[in-house]
């Protein structure tokens, strides 16, 4: 194809919003005892995530990577990938994402989750709560039915988008190996979403930028640098 | 081309036309076939195939975006049923491409509920700049057809691999037309020496009241040179209609017997002495019910094509 220029990102998209949207209906119909317990133990590890001091470090890694997990397997491939040539191409991260949460909650020292009170929790806590509470019930606004609800757990956005929010609640210095797939998926699902004239594109498109901006803050800040005290390491018994 | 997958089309062809013969000899086909085989279908406007000079109803039907519902039983059903009431309509053509997602396995399965598969002009296209007889081995698999009536190489892409690839398959008896496509207006001048220089049957291309460029040197041309044409994006992927749903269609409409813009639009591509046919996509079963009656009754003139033209380019 010679004539790049003349391709809009609408030439990309291979299918209707009908179906895309039917995709959650379906799988939140199918699978519901699965859906269920995943938006549930994801609300398990966003308490974990927030609360003062770095209790439940593992567990919320390891509750992630079972997430991906099962988004990757669940949604991606067995619903997404008919309709979307682009998900044989992304895949291949969401399971390295997979494993490098699974790498992480073996290591010795793991992320260290929690509220440190700057921007970054901040915004970190923003997308966890969006991702839970917001993003599934968006579609009502526009008209859509209860069951094509996108929860984070089990659909690709908001799990996407709360991953990051994980991601910058926790200190760590190789914490950044965790952001490239949610964050290339976030522009992908906005692309998406703003060819299918959803308004709620602009929210993972913000979260990129916000997630980058919080990257360079921390880095500057020495949150992800700096070495942890001995009593940061140590995880409350209380 | 790699010879395990030659050898793959090859074998799945002949196994597919066993199948056929076997059934045949049975007697009554199975019992979902019995829900097209049989029916009585009504005479619709037939356009000649220039290379040959076989005639095909006048409307087809596209896949682009609409028949890629993925594993959604509900959706593909519903697909089955506008593939259904195109059929009872008396359309044959069907067109897809591996490039459109699920397409191909949704055509296959409404196929497969309909028992449409003697009815159906199957048109497909290979996109690939790769093993182009690997993606027909699979595009057949997902159809579940014996042969296609017709392959084109979709956008030019790999033309000088996946061309001659065609044509050595309608030597071989196993494809019964060959053509290149290209939409939105790209390519053209390439598609023309395409045209210019080999044997094609077929050439698709987009045209609409809207997009008119190629009135001026690829239809007369097709024409011409004896090549079929098939328009894509006749309704500007459904964005023509929706403009101008609510306007009341113009008087002369009436000569026409038409009920709907779509119908108009239609009929104002089949008018053109060079077009076959228009290959129009949708998820409803009235509206491809609807779309095949454009291949019925009057078609507008040379003057009426230009007020069509005219009143729609006004109105968008």
């Amino acid at each position: 194809m010679s004539e790049w220029w003349s391709y809009g990102l609408a030439d990309f998209l291979l299918f209707s919003p009908r179906v895309y949207f039917r995709l959650f209906e379906t799988m939140n119909t199918t699978w519901g005892l699965a859906v269920v317990s995943a938006l549930v133990a994801g609300v398990i590890a966003a308490g974990l995530a927030m609360r003062h001091g770095h209790r439940g470090n593992r567990v919320i890694l390891v509750v992630l990577s079972l997430i991906w997990a099962w988004v990757s397997y669940g949604f991606m491939w067995q619903y997404y990938q008919p309709i979307n040539w682009v998900v044989p191409y992304v895949l291949p991260g969401f399971v390295a994402e997979v494993v490098l949460l699974a790498v992480f909650a073996a290591r010795p020292l793991p992320l260290r989750f929690g509220w440190r009170g700057d921007f970054s929790s901040v915004v970190g806590a923003a997308f966890i709560g969006i991702a839970l509470v917001v993003y599934p019930f968006v579609g009502l606004f526009e008209g859509r039915d209860l069951m094509q609800a996108e929860l984070f757990g089990s659909a690709a956005d908001p799990t996407a988008l709360g991953t990051l929010g994980f991601v910058l609640m926790a200190r760590g210095t190789w914490r950044w190996l965790l952001v490239p797939v949610p964050l290339i998926w976030c522009l992908i699902a906005s692309a998406t979403l703003w060819v299918m004239d959803q308004e709620i594109a602009i929210v993972p498109l913000v979260a990129v930028w916000l997630t980058v901006f919080c990257c360079w803050l921390d880095l500057k800040n020495g949150v992800t640098t700096r070495r942890m005290t001995q009593a940061e390491l140590v995880e409350p018994t209380d | 081309m790699s010879e395990i997958d030659r050898r793959t089309f090859l074998k799945s062809a002949s196994a597919l036309s066993a199948l056929g013969a076997a059934t045949a000899l049975g007697g009554a086909g199975p019992l979902w076939a019995q829900t097209i085989a049989g029916q009585k279908r009504p005479d619709v406007i037939r356009k000649a195939i220039a290379s040959t000079g076989e005639e095909i109803p006048a409307v087809g039907l596209g896949s682009w975006i609409t028949f890629n519902v993925g594993n959604d039983m509900e959706l593909r059903d519903q697909c089955a049923d506008v593939m259904s009431a195109f059929f009872s309509a008396g359309g044959r053509m069907i067109d897809s491409s591996p490039m459109y997602g699920s397409s191909q396995d949704v055509i296959g399965y409404g196929l497969d509920k309909l028992g449409a598969r003697d009815q159906v002009f199957s048109t497909d296209k290979v996109w690939t700049s790769g093993d182009g007889m690997e993606q027909l081995a699979q595009t057949q698999e997902r159809w579940n057809i014996k042969s296609f009536d017709l392959l084109q190489v979709h956008n030019l892409v790999g033309i000088n691999e996946n061309l001659p690839l065609l044509f050595k398959l309608k030597d071989e008896g196993l494809l019964r037309y060959v053509g290149v496509t290209t939409s939105h207006g790209r390519r053209t001048e390439d598609v023309m020496a395409v045209m210019k220089n080999e044997r094609l049957d077929f050439v698709q291309v987009t045209y609409n009241p809207i997009d008119r460029d190629v009135e001026e040197y690829l239809l007369p041309m097709a024409y011409d040179r004896g090549i079929a044409v098939i328009v894509n994006r006749p309704f500007r992927g459904g964005s023509l209609v929706e403009k101008l749903e609510g306007e009341p269609l113009p008087e002369f409409a009436a000569e026409l017997q038409v009920q709907s813009w779509a119908q108009l639009i239609l009929k104002y591509l089949i008018a053109h002495p060079a077009v076959t046919c228009p290959i129009p996509a949708t998820t409803k079963p009235a509206h491809a019910a609807e779309n095949m009656r454009a291949a019925t009754g009057l078609l507008p003139d040379d003057k009426m094509r230009e007020q069509i033209a005219a009143v729609i380019g006004v109105l968008i």
